[in-house]
């Protein structure tokens, strides 16, 4: 005896919903195809939005880790010295504090020219990584070129620039950064801090090995810094990301919303497909009370048939949702793996969940009426 | 008194919008282990209605009914069901059986909600005996009229039932069927002390009965 003759046998009631249900394979094939839809609709449109709010959390890349800190203009604070850069320091005890000083400059290799921000940096390495040559550990000589720069004047490593007039060989090209970033390094050039004017630092970038770490930082920088006077204004990032994902958020309940209302159209259908394969089997219903099947039972054997429509639309439709969000995520994100997270397997959980439920519900009321109607009106030609 | 089953003084009224119709009037009856007793009488005479109560399908608007002398006039719903089970075998006739299972499936039915780990031996042996052993698996649509309502015979016997119920069991069935079909009903109330209550129009059934009972307008003659 297989194993579902064995399931079947210790609970009669879905084996007379399967034999029921194959019955009219038609009809509940096209009941089962709501379902399909409705669970589809629902993870899909559910992965959907995890994919977009992956494709967009890569755009910002680790953003979140970092916070800028720079002077407050309004109480006539022009620079952060090297006092406070000390201070930063101190209260940061997790992550790479970076001084920064910038200025607009004219960059040249040869006949080409182009005027770019410059920034002053004693320490690049803690915030980018090389594309081409070296970081050194310490930038006293030399000077980085961003990526669009590097473009744009033909420039590898090896090769010397002139800024401002001044000659510098060039240590490495950047990586092009793919998010936003505080001090983003594609269109400029990095030189040691002493050669960029000024005493003073024009912000101090922050770079902390997690967002938690990064709002630490931020909160003992403002105590540390701003007990007498508001010396400086502190920006974090986590901001920016928080707000992004509240929106994704918001977008994927209307997403799941949208598809749930093609769950309820499918309800309706199994309502009907059960009111109606249950008002012809009234004989048969009368004649199973008449033999001593309780209430009770005919309405676990309607249930369980509206059940099985909900299980086997579920299935399907999550099989096809993954297939979907395969394909999706192979598109979009060119990462079809990126379909296997937590929060799509909740969707489709979510989806088969939803399925299965409004089936059964859906078979409530079928199941009601046929187990109310009295076996002698039944049985009445 | 062993009477198995007993209706005293039962009415039964249908309240039609305005028009009442009294389907039984005043019906005093009874039956024993191992009698065969038939019910005749003119269509519309309340036979069915008489049966329907016999059989706690239905409650009588006066009068009461008991069940091996016990008073099951006002039971809810559950304790019908749990007694019909329990006492009551039935016979339609259009049979009645479940088109999706098989003939050993239609036998087991009445066993299927509830633990009974010998039903479908019992199952087998019935059909069996009602000469339908080489046919288990068939469907229903796979058999013929005198076998349809063979299978239901076996079905309304699985659970050993004190009282066997026909309405009008051999109305589809050609004769020589109808006689096979009362023979086995003969031999079960012999064999297995039924009582075999039958409603007819056929006057064969005559030859088989211990007793007929004849009912006009809804009154016992
Ligand atoms: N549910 C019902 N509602 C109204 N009238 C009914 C109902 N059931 C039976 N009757 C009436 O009761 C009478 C007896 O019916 P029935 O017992 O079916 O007769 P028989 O089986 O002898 O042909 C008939 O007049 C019939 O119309
Ligand atoms: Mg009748």
């Amino acid at each position: 005896m297989s194993v579902l003759d064995d399931l079947f046998r210790r609970v009669p009631a879905l084996l007379m919903a399967r034999r029921n249900l194959s019955r009219n394979r038609i009809r509940s094939g096209l009941a089962v195809l709501g379902i399909i839809i409705g669970v589809l609709a629902i993870a899909s449109l559910g992965m959907f939005g995890t994919t977009l709010r992956t494709g967009a959390t890569q755009q910002l890349g680790d953003i979140g880790n970092e916070i800028s800190v720079s002077p407050n203009f309004q109480e006539g604070i022009e620079e952060l010295t090297e006092r406070d850069v000390d201070e930063i320091r101190r209260a940061v005890t997790d992550g790479a504090v970076v001084p920064v000083r910038s200025e607009s400059k004219l960059v040249s290799r040869g006949d080409r020219q182009t005027v770019t921000t410059v920034y002053g940096m004693e320490d690049p390495g803690a915030l980018y990584e090389a594309e081409e040559g070296r970081i050194p550990d310490r930038l006293r000589q030399g000077a980085l070129v961003g990526s669009g720069t590097a473009g744009l004047l033909d420039v590898e490593p090896g090769n010397t620039i002139s800024v401002d007039g001044r000659t510098y060989r060039v240590s490495a090209v950047l990586a092009e950064q793919q998010g936003i970033s505080l001090v983003s390094p594609n269109n400029a050039v990095i030189v040691p801090v002493e050669d960029v004017n000024g005493t003073g630092y024009s912000q101090v970038v922050v770079s902390a090995d997690s967002g938690q770490a990064a709002n630490e930082s931020a909160v003992a920088i403002r105590e540390a810094l701003n007990e007498r006077e508001e010396r400086v204004s502190v920006f974090e990032l986590q901001s920016i990301t928080a707000g992004i994902n509240e929106f994704f958020g918001i977008l994927n309940a209307f997403l799941i919303g949208i598809g749930s209302i093609s769950l309820v159209v499918a309800g309706v259908s199994i309502l009907n497909v059960m009111l109606m394969s249950t008002i012809e089997r009234r004989q048969e219903i009368g004649v199973l009370r008449a033999v001593g099947v309780q209430r009770g039972d005919v309405i676990r054997m309607i249930l369980a048939e509206a059940g099985l429509l909900g299980v086997a639309g579920g299935v399907i439709g999550a099989i096809l949702a993954v297939g979907a969000g395969v394909a999706l995520n192979a598109f979009v994100l060119n990462d079809p793996l990126a379909t296997f997270q937590a929060a799509n397997l909740l969707y489709i959980v979510l989806a088969v969940g939803f399925g299965v439920g409004t089936s059964v519900l859906s078979g409530l009321y079928p199941a009601w009426k046929a187990a109310n109607e009295r076996p002698v009106e039944a049985l009445r030609k | 008194m062993n009477h198995i089953i007993e209706l005293q003084r039962v009415w039964k009224r249908y309240d039609t919008g305005g028009e009442v119709v009294e389907a039984l009037k005043d019906v005093d009856f009874h039956a024993d282990p191992g009698e065969f007793v038939t019910v005749m009488g003119p269509s519309g005479s309340g036979k069915s209605t008489m049966l329907n109560v016999l059989g706690l399908l239905d409650t009588p608007t006066e009068g009461t009914v008991y069940l091996d002398g016990q008073d099951v006039t006002d039971l809810s719903d559950r304790e019908m069901t749990v007694h019909r089970k329990r006492f009551i075998g039935f016979i339609f006739q259009s049979f009645h059986l479940i088109p999706t299972l098989s003939a050993l499936e239609n036998v087991e039915m009445p066993t299927l909600f509830g633990d009974d780990p010998t039903a479908r031996d019992r199952a087998t042996r019935l059909l069996e005996r009602v000469g339908l052993g080489e046919r288990l698996d068939h469907r229903p649509d796979q058999l013929s009229g005198g076998q349809k309502q063979r299978v239901a015979i076996a079905r309304a016997l699985i659970n050993e039932p004190r009282i066997l119920l026909a309405d009008e069991p051999t109305g589809n069935l050609d004769r020589a069927t109808g006689r096979s079909v009362l023979d086995l009903f003969d031999e079960i109330r012999r064999e297995d002390d039924v009582a075999v209550i039958a409603v007819t129009h056929d006057p064969q059934i005559g030859d088989y009965a211990d007793r007929t009972v004849e009912l006009i307008d809804g009154r016992i003659q």
